[in-house]
């Protein structure tokens, strides 16, 4: 049996626990626990290891999912987590340019550690305030070749959609 | 929607620069205890500004700055109210009243002392209203500004690292300039010491090898690395490490290849579910 593997990253409260239950087979395996710091005014949870998600793609092949935990106590966990996958989804609160910094703080770290393929996922869209993928593109000062996707984290078609648009990144990396 | 957020976590000049990439058009009010202040822009140039405690007709400014009579600031008053969809500016210098670079030069005097006392605040609301635009009264400059000056000149003002610390961790980062730099200088003025600098941005040196050239110290150097940075000229980098090599050849940092067949199996089977 072979696995692959993609990484959701992002800042405390992104959305990353709820993007991988709106896709994954099984019931996400969490490691939540109530907030201790000053994630807590945020939320009364958070992800404290890591979230974990699966998709079979057939009898040989299985898709893993990991959510890093958001927190930067925890940035140890992204190296180990970020050891061969296959692509990385940084997940954005499009409504909160209080994370923008600390996006950019992950993004730079995934990219230091290694040249991987990933996309930007403007999530929270259907919420008013939300900034637009345009203007996240121009706030997290992204190239243009990065893909900045509107994103909602809830809605299995929103998800399914900034997962093909990674795989379509992925496939022009890849090798016939 | 409006943008809303807090300059203290999405800086001043960090918004400056997305309305002038973005060309935004609109109002960017910003609050903090009593003051309030809008700037207002046009295809991402800032076109006036305003302060809530002193939001006077540009007649009302031109004759406390001697510019114009009490009679003429109610001659153009009179003119404008008859004429739709101009601004008082227009009309003073449609009347004669002003001349247009005697005009831009007190008007751009005003509004460029606002929008720089903003780069003193640590925080503050901010809010972005598309397309709000401002009052036809309001003191209009007839040349909009260029967001980069501005960034420039504000950057000038700041004297604590923590700021700068946001963007450049530290004196490790090596400065590049962005595809096409030259096209960016056109709206900003450097002085000697940004000169300086500038000439040493080869992609190559680190901010404390520039600092150490230029017998600049490292915290100067950072601070006009940052102007370049927040207006968009340059951009910083983390210095290349050397990477280790397989024995196939290939970097050990590079991400796994995969084959076009597995991915487009995983593909196939996310558009199915």
């Amino acid at each position: 049996m072979q696995t692959v593997k993609m990484v959701i990253s992002g800042a405390v409260n992104a959305g990353k626990t709820e993007f991988i239950r709106t896709i994954s087979e099984i019931e996400v395996v969490s490691t939540e626990r109530p907030a201790t710091d000053d994630t807590r005014l945020i939320k009364k949870e958070t992800t404290v290891a890591m979230d974990f998600g699966r998709i079979a793609i057939g009898d040989d092949l299985v898709l893993h999912l990991f959510g890093t935990p958001g927190q930067k106590r925890f940035d140890f966990m992204w190296e180990i987590l970020s050891e061969g996958m296959l692509g990385l989804i940084i997940l954005v609160d499009s409504t909160r340019p209080e994370t923008f910094r600390e996006t950019n703080r992950i993004i730079d770290f995934f990219m230091s550690y290694r040249e991987t393929p990933y996309v930007v996922a403007a999530n929270k869209q259907d919420r008013p305030n939300a900034w637009s993928p345009d203007e996240l593109r121009l706030a997290l000062r992204l190239p243009s070749h990065i893909k900045v996707l509107p994103c909602m984290a809830t809605e299995r078609e929103s998800v399914k959609n900034v997962l093909l648009e990674l795989l379509d990144v992925i496939m022009q990396r890849s090798e016939d | 929607m409006p943008l809303v957020g807090n300059i203290r976590d999405f800086g001043l000049s960090d918004f400056l620069y997305l309305v002038d990439r973005g060309y935004k058009t609109g109002c960017l009010h910003l609050s903090h205890a009593d003051e309030m202040v809008s700037l207002y822009f046009d295809k991402g140039k800032l076109i006036t500004a305003t302060r809530k405690e002193d939001n006077v007709p540009v007649t009302d400014l031109l004759v406390r700055k001697g510019k114009l009579t009490p009679a003429q600031a109610t001659q153009a008053a009179r003119a404008h109210q008859v004429q739709n969809g101009v601004s008082l500016s227009q009309v003073l210098m449609n009347l004669d009243l002003i001349e247009r670079d005697e005009l831009q030069r007190v008007l751009q005097q005003h509004i460029e002392e606002a929008v720089y006392a903003l780069f003193g605040w640590n925080e503050g609301e901010f809010r972005f209203e598309q397309g709000q635009r401002p009052e036809p009264t309001a003191p209009i400059m007839p040349i909009p500004l260029a967001v980069e000056h501005l960034i420039m000149e504000g950057v000038r003002r700041i004297d604590e690292w923590g700021r700068i610390k946001d963007r450049i961790p530290n004196t490790d980062m090596v400065v590049k300039f962005i595809e096409q730099p030259i096209e960016r200088t056109r709206g900003i003025n450097l002085a000697a010491d940004e000169w300086r600098v500038f000439a040493r941005i080869n992609g190559k040196d680190t901010l404390a090898e520039i600092a150490r050239k230029t017998g600049m110290s490292e915290f100067d150097v950072c601070r006009i690395v940052y102007g370049f940075l927040t207006a968009g000229l340059v951009d910083v980098i983390r210095k290349p490490t050397p990477v280790p090599m397989l024995a196939t050849g290939r970097p050990l940092a590079e991400a796994p290849r995969v084959k076009k067949s597995l991915v487009t199996r995983i593909i196939n089977r996310i558009r199915g579910m």
